[in-house]
Order: structure tokens, then sequence, then C-alpha cells
């Protein structure tokens, strides 16, 4: 039933924009509300979300907070108070990019179709600094980079009947034929999805620079995820929002981590290999710098004692 | 404390703006806007959207008489001149069939060559005393350029207007700062004598200067709605209030400043290029050289500002037009130079301190305010015991005396009153003011008093909401036919005239303390204390509402707002709230307002003055000053963005 000319409407706080935009225009809208699971359950295999849940309902659900802080962290980072009453999940994590090219119907944009895309030579402050090319657009989620660092799996469900994914493997760099920033299928839905069990020692968190305060996307976000044992460093995610076309992993900077003591000279050697492979844009060198500064700034906070929940992202 | 006499009916739904009007029959109109950034209309037409369902009326270049605009153009011009230019406009049974239909219009374009840098105008030039011999005579030059941004005024509601017909009269509920200004211009346009022109602004919900010329949406309004024969809605939708419905003029400034070792100016100097867009759209002057040329004693000034033509959306007054661009660069610069000299930035301020309007050669009325204001803040930030992270800076405006002519009209009957204007309130608290002005001559409470304000249809004059002016403007007649009323039982007065021999302004002075994360480049605000001459104090929290509101903006203009174009396509690339990021709660500091009531008794005998405009003006210079003083990085452009401060 979904497709091309029918496309799923739960939150539609990015559908109708894209809508509004004339950048989408579904001849039918599928409310598939009254169709899919809404709920975090807490289950012996892991934490379990339906794609329904909210961003608000994420935000503040205690195990989430308690064990997951990255996620409530990111939930409570990303867009206003109303928005998150209404946007969902798995929303969330097929929203389109907001480049404003791509998000303005009279501009020609490679992820719309035409052969080029005009940040690459144009403004491009916002745009992205890791895997560009041949477009340039941020992914604008913030939750899904939380989730990537907690190993997360979907459920997706289509005319092929269920299955399962990591998350790692749902989003892709956008490719000629498939012009998106995922590799769910036309016909497929997202059901919900699963986060590993870990073990309560691991902390985590999510630290995102903005252009305001609140209600703006990120010029470069942090997801991390840390476990010590000992005074070594047995268990590390680092997951970038805001610099490239999907969530990005620095695996580089894991690396760094894995085995070594949770020492400042080893967050700084992390934070630097976390941004290595940076090319940026004209407009957007300062995003080199920044990210670095998150990614020490969250390892830092996620090893200085009295600091578990707010480690002040700022 | 007086809360606002309105503020029931605002936040519980009751107050209605131009957008909340519903007339029988009623109809929604869209405007279809120019997709090129220039190009010459070819082809027009528009007989596929006039045959849409539910569409009553269409106009164009193709079916309108020609009425002119903007100089030498037209309504419907066939030489479209910046993206989102009017090229026609479709009145429908609902906003959404008014929107289809709209893209049913068939216009062929050509492409023309478009320019979004600018070629220049005619400089406006003045100039006084010597300045090569200023230059000269001085120990120290400071050369500097600092450029500012386009900014948007982005008021919460969007222009926008309902047209009716009754025969040959014509009835426009509107969001504007200047009923008589629409009433004037519209009636001009059709042809129609004033008379047969009302104009209705009840409430409205913010213009910031934006809203105090006639735009071209209220004559397409009319037209249609003539057209249909029903009344016609037209609200400017978010994006075409960003692209088309004014802006604050970009600028580039080239200053020199001469001073002799113990600081006092010897020259000022300064070359300006604002960015004016396609159009000259008229009222307020952007009057960027103003405060260069008054803000501090200094016998040789040469201060010369050139408007740059491009294929943009027009610039249009924005609180305090000029002023606020000027000052960020003359007090960014009287900061480097007390730095240049090791003389406190206040102490600097007070060593250039003018009595007299150097431009109009007179004294001012009130000549220690700005001295005033500046110990206020200084007493109240505590400047001598300041921490890293402290900014200054004084400013003045041209304006905040307001002018003759104005009406007002008092009736009083048992215990009670009405006072009548011809004046809008345009959210800042009028109507309470001059209730209180009233109330107090007559003796009786200011909940006893009804005001009537906002339509032209009641015979009495009222100026546009503009220059800081309606309270001083207004407040002499209103107790002067209170005086009257209260012989009488009812009176009207006008408002006299201001004194010929003295100069009236409005002046302040801002501290800023602020905390820079090097690493990230985040700034965080901490708290601006602030003191602002508007002579009598009438309404204290009326008047901290214009302090918090203007420094509010202030701190958007300074550290986040900015009309992004790619100068490829023409294009506006963030002409909606999302990309032009307003500031939000959370970016607030703590806003002390140190204001003293200093009534100006030469300025007019109720001692009032004018305070919508100047708290807007020096943040951005004392925010810039502040990161100076905390990083050693100095602002000379804004927006002030992280990337000039991460390290």
């Amino acid at each position: 039933m979904l497709g091309p000319n029918t496309r799923a409407l739960a939150g539609g706080t990015d559908l109708i924009t894209l809508m509004k935009a004339d950048i989408a225009a579904p001849e039918r809208l599928l409310n598939v509300k009254p169709l899919l699971p809404r709920g975090i359950e807490p289950r012996p295999e892991g934490l379990e979300i339906g794609a329904l849940t909210t961003l608000a309902e994420i935000e503040v659900h205690e195990v989430i907070n308690r064990g997951y802080s990255a996620l409530a962290q990111a939930a409570a980072a990303a867009a206003s108070p109303q928005i998150r009453n209404l946007a969902t999940i798995g929303g969330n994590l097929l929203q389109r990019p907001r480049c404003w090219y791509y998000r303005n119907a009279r501009i020609p944009c490679w992820l719309k179709g035409a052969a080029e895309c005009p940040a690459r030579e144009g403004e491009n402050r916002n745009h992205a600094i890791f895997g560009g090319g041949p477009c340039y657009a941020v992914h604008p989620s913030d939750l899904a980079s939380a989730l990537l660092a907690f190993d997360a799996a979907l459920w997706l469900h289509g005319g092929r009947g269920e299955r399962t994914i990591e998350l790692a493997d749902f989003f892709a760099l956008p490719k000629a034929q498939m012009r998106v920033e995922t590799v769910l299928e036309p016909d497929e839905l997202i059901l919900g999805l699963r986060l590993p069990p870990h073990p309560a020692e691991t902390r985590s968190c999510y630290l995102k620079a903005m252009d305001r305060a609140s209600f703006a996307f990120a010029l470069a976000g942090v997801a991390c995820v840390l476990r010590l044992s000992g005074d070594k460093i047995a268990h590390a995610r680092i997951v970038l929002s805001g610099v490239a076309p999907i969530p990005w992993r620095a695996e580089a900077a894991e690396r760094e981590l894995y085995g070594a003591r949770a020492t400042d000279e080893r967050f700084a050697a992390a934070a630097a290999a976390a941004v290595q492979e940076a090319a940026p844009l004209r407009h957007n060198s300062y995003k080199v710098p920044l990210t670095k500064a998150l990614v020490r700034k969250a390892l830092k906070a996620l090893t200085t004692t009295g600091q578990t929940q707010d480690p002040a992202c700022k | 404390m007086i809360f606002r006499l309105e503020g029931r009916a605002k936040v519980t739904g009751q107050a209605r703006y131009a957008g909340d009007t519903r007339l029988p029959g009623q109809l929604y109109a869209v405007i279809l806007r120019s997709p090129h950034a220039h190009a010459r209309i070819a082809r027009i037409d528009t007989s596929r959207a006039a045959r849409h369902p539910g569409v009553r009326a269409v106009v164009s270049s193709a079916e309108s008489p020609r009425i002119g605009w903007y100089e030498e153009s037209a309504l419907f011009d066939r030489t479209v001149r910046y993206v989102g230019d009017e090229v026609a406009a479709v009145a429908a049974d609902t906003p959404e069939l008014a929107e289809d239909a709209a893209r049913l219009i068939d216009v062929h374009y050509e492409p023309l060559a478009f320019d979004v840098r600018g070629s220049p105008e005619k400089p406006k030039t003045e100039e006084r005393g010597d300045i090569a011999r200023g230059l000269r005579e001085a120990d120290v030059v400071l050369t500097e350029e600092y450029r500012t941004q386009s900014a948007l005024h982005n008021a919460l509601e969007t222009h926008g207007c309902t047209a009716l017909w009754e025969g040959e009269r014509l009835t426009v509920y509107e969001s504007t700062q200047g009923i008589f200004a629409v009433r004037d211009e519209v009636a001009e346009k059709l042809s129609l004598p004033k008379e047969r022109v009302r104009i209705i602004t009840e409430h409205m919900g913010g213009g910031f200067g934006a809203k105090q010329v006639a735009w071209k949406h209220t004559v397409i309004a009319a037209l249609l709605a003539k057209r249909a024969g029903r009344p016609v809605q037209l609200l400017l939708e978010r994006s075409a209030e960003n692209l088309a419905s004014g802006n604050r003029n970009a600028t580039h400034q080239r200053l020199r400043l001469g001073a002799k070792r113990d600081g006092t100016l010897s020259a000022i100097d300064v070359r300006i290029e604002l960015e004016q867009g396609a159009y000259s759209v008229g009222g307020e002057d952007s009057d960027v050289i103003g405060t260069f040329l008054t803000l501090y004693r200094c016998a040789n000034v040469r201060a010369e500002q050139r408007p740059l033509v491009t294929n943009l959306g027009p610039a249009v007054a924005f609180r305090a037009p000029g002023y606020a661009e000027g000052n960020f660069a003359l007090e960014s610069a009287m900061d480097e130079l007390a730095r240049r000299l090791d003389i406190d930035p206040i102490e600097l301020r007070l060593r250039n301190y003018t009595r007299e309007d150097q431009r109009e050669g007179k004294p001012f009325t009130s000549a220690d305010s700005l001295r005033r204001c500046i110990g206020r803040v200084s007493q109240v930030f505590d400047w001598g015991q300041k921490r890293a992270g402290s900014g200054f800076a004084t400013h003045d405006w041209a304006a905040g005396g307001g002018w003759p002519p104005a009406e007002a009209r008092v009736e009083v009957s048992a215990g009670s009153a009405r006072l009548t204007l011809g004046v809008q309130d345009i959210g800042t608290g009028s109507r309470t003011a001059l209730a209180q002005i009233a109330a107090a001559e007559l003796g009786i409470p200011v909940a006893a008093v009804e005001v009537q304000l906002g339509d032209t249809g009641r015979g009495l004059y009222g100026p546009t909401s503009a220059g800081s002016a309606t309270l001083p403007t207004l407040a002499p007649a209103v107790r002067e036919a209170a005086r009257e009323a209260n012989k009488r039982g009812s009176a009207s007065a006008e408002r006299g005239d201001n004194p010929k021999d003295k100069s009236i302004r409005t002046c302040g002075a801002q501290a800023v303390e602020l905390a820079v994360d090097r690493e990230t480049g985040e700034v965080r605000l901490k708290r601006v204390v602030a003191a602002h001459d508007c002579g009598r104090i009438v309404n204290p929290l009326l008047q901290t509402s214009q302090v918090i509101g203007g420094i509010t903006q202030a701190i958007g203009y300074a550290m986040r707002e900015e009309r992004i174009v790619d100068a490829r396509l023409g294009e506006v690339l963030n002409a909606n709230l999302e990309e032009y990021k307003v500031p939000v709660v959370g970016d607030m500091p703590q806003i002390i307002n140190a204001s003293e009531s200093m009534p100006d008794e030469e300025a007019n005998p109720t001692g009032i003055k004018g305070c919508g405009e100047p708290p807007i003006i020096p943040t951005a210079a004392a925010i810039a000053n502040a990161i100076f003083d905390a990083t050693g990085v100095r602002i000379r452009e804004l927006p002030i963005k992280r990337e000039q401060l991460i390290q």
C-alpha cells in the first residue's frame, strides 16, 4: 500500500513541512497512528521503543534517563516542546535534511534529482564536513546519534514481511540511484527499535552546539557512550550529529580510547582523531574545532565524578 | 503598578487583530511573487486561474489599470526586480483555493542580469570644520571597517489586511503603524477622496518600523474586493514577509577617528554604503551617519552615506533605523580608542560629552540626561568593580520628542471619561499610558477612562507611530483636552509646537557582562544593565517592557539574525523562522532596567519623551566590546558568530 504516492503520516512534523514547501507531494497519506506501537518497554533482551513513541515521552522516561542518558538528553535538545509532543521516534529517524537548498522548491539540488549540489560552492555554513558529495546536507536528527551509540536495531515491516536491521546499516549515504539517507524500502515502515542491555556502570551523554539556546538543529552534536573497567576504558562509542549526511560514527576516536586510561591527554587524542578525516567547505571549517571540542568535553564530563546527568554542554 | 488596559483581552484571545476579521462573504487572497531576481514579464495569462473553482477575482498587469508605485515602478510592474516582487493576486473562497489558483497563472519570464551586491547611488554628505586638519592634529588615528547585516523585522503578526467596499466607500482592517499614512496612500493609488477610505487598526502584533508605510498588499486587497464584490482578506505568509516586507539595511562603514592623547576627538570621518534593495519605499530615513554627527563633541566631522541598489527586497525603517547600524561602528571604535589610549571606556565618553546638537547648532533640552544615564549604568553595573567580559556603549537617537500635528478629545460624564485619539496602539501600550495622562488630569482612576483609537473614521488625526513619537506627541494634547473637559464636560486639543531654539533627543547607555568558551565559540550573556532617557516615565512597567524588548531584539541583531542570500541565485535562503534565528528565552541574560524618570520640561509641558527605539541601539556594540574584554578578539562584523571566536 505504501509507496512513492502514498506516504505514512505519524507526527507529521517533517512530512507536512515538506508538503508545504512543495518538496513532497504524495497523492495519499496513510494515518499510521492506529497501526503502529507506541511506548517504552524494558525487557530482558533490551529496551524496546515503539515507532510512535514521541520525543517528549523519551525525554522524560525514567529508564531512559537512568540507563540511556544520551538518548534522553538528545530528545531534550531537539526542536521545541511543542514539536517533541508530536514528533515520533520513527519519523525522527526518517526526517529529510534541513538544507536550505533542498528545502527551497525553486532551487534545483542533487538530492532532488539535479546534477549538482548548490551548497558545495554556496552558502554552506550548516553543511557536512564528513561524507559529503554529491550531497552535502547534514542529517537533522539528534536522537539517531544517541541510538547508534547504543547499538540500536530496528524492526521494519513491508510488503515482504518483517525484518530487523542494525541502525548502523539502516543509514546510508545517498547514492545516485537512491537519493535518500536510509535503506528503507518505499513500502516499508519502522515498527520500533531495540536498545541492547548494557552494564550498569555504562555512562553516556549528548552534547549539542546550536545557533541559539533551543529550537535549532545541531551545528555539531556528539553522542558518547563510555564504560570504564577499573581505570581503563572498556567500551566507547562516539557518534556525531550535524556534520554528515547521516549520523557519523567516529570510529578512529573510539580506537584511541579502547583499553586506554581515561586521561585528559587521551581524550584530546580521541577528539583529534574524531575530526582527522574532516573535509570542510568554504563556510563550515569552524565545525572541525567545534566537533573536536564537543568530543573532548563529552569524554571529560563522563569521567568527572558528580556529573552524570547534565555534563554542561555549553 | 498599572497594567495594560488591553492585557486581559490579549491573553484571553478577545483582542481582534487584522487577521481575526470575519465578514459575511469574505474571500481570501494570495499574491503570486516573482521567482526571479530580475526578469521581464513577456506574457502573463491568468485565465486558467480565473476558471479555477472558488476563484472570485484575479489581478495582474494583464487586467488591472497601471497604478504607479516606488517612483518609476508600478503595482504590477512588467519588470520584476527581486525574488518575491509582486506579479499577480487571486481571491477565492478559501486560502487553499487561492493558493492553488495562483499556481495556475501562466507567466513567461525573460530573466535579466541581476546584482545582489549593488551599484551605488548618489551619496548624502554632511561636513563641519576641517576634516584634514582634524586628522592632522590628532595624536592617534584609528582606521577601521565595520559591517552590519540585513536583518528582518519578523513581527509575530505578518503584514495583512481585510478590505471591504460599501458602495464607493472602502474600509480596511489593517495591521499598520500609521492608519492615516495608509489611508492617504490607498486613496491616492485608487484615486479616491481620502474621506471615502477608512483604516482600522484595533490591535497589532508588532511592526518595528516595517508597518509604517502603505505596502502593495492593501491596494491589491482593495482591487480584488472591488472586482469580486466581496470583502477580501490578504495576510502575508512568513516567506513573503521575509522577502518583500522590508529589512534593516546592511552597511559597510569605513571609519577614521582622530583623537588627542587625552582622548579628545579631533576628527570623525566616515563613509558608509548601505544596501537599500530594489526600491526606495519611503518612511523614516535610515540615517546611518546621524550618530557620527551628534553623539560626541567634535569640531571636524565628515560623514557620507551612499545607498546601493540591489535585486533584493527593499529595506525599510527598523527600530532606530540607521542608528543601530551606525552605533555599532562608532561605539566599537570608541572602545578601541579607549584601549589604544589606555583610558577607561566610560571616561573617554565623558571627555567627549556634548551639551548641544552640533548638527542643528542648538543646545539639547536635557543636556545632562546622557551623563545621568551613564552614571546610572556605571553605578548599577558596578563598573568600578567590573569582571572580565564587561563592555559598555552609549547612544543617542535623533527623535523621541514627538511633534505636531495630533489631536485628542476627552468627554467626561459621572466620574468616567472617554478619550478619543486619532493614533493607533502598535502594542507598546500607548492606550494605557495616554489613559493615565487623562485620568491624572481628571482625578479619576485609569479604569474609568475608556480609550477609542486606531480608526481614521473618528474625525481626529493622529501621526504614524514611528520615531518613538507617539507618547510625547499625544500626551500634551491629551492633558490639554482633559484639562478643558474637566471644566466644560468635553473638549478637543491639538498638539502644540516644540521649542524652536532647542534640540530634543533621547539617549542612553548600556553595559554588558558575558563569558566566552573559546573551545566552542559559545558566548554566554550574563547581564545587561540599561538606562535610557525618555523624559518623565509615565508607566514604569511599560517602559521596562520596551527596554527588555529592545535589548532582546538587539541581542538577536548582534548575535544571530541575518538574511542569507545566495549571490549566484539571487535567492534568500532563510526567509523563514527556522533558519532566520530570532532569539529564544534561553538566550536571554538578566536585563536590568536602570532608567530614571527625568522629566524634560523644555521638550513639552508633560516632560515626556519616547522610548520605543532607543533600547535596541547600543547593545550590539556593548556586546562586541565585552567580547574584546573577555577574549582580546575585536568584532567588526555583525552578527557575531562562533567562528570568529573559536580557537
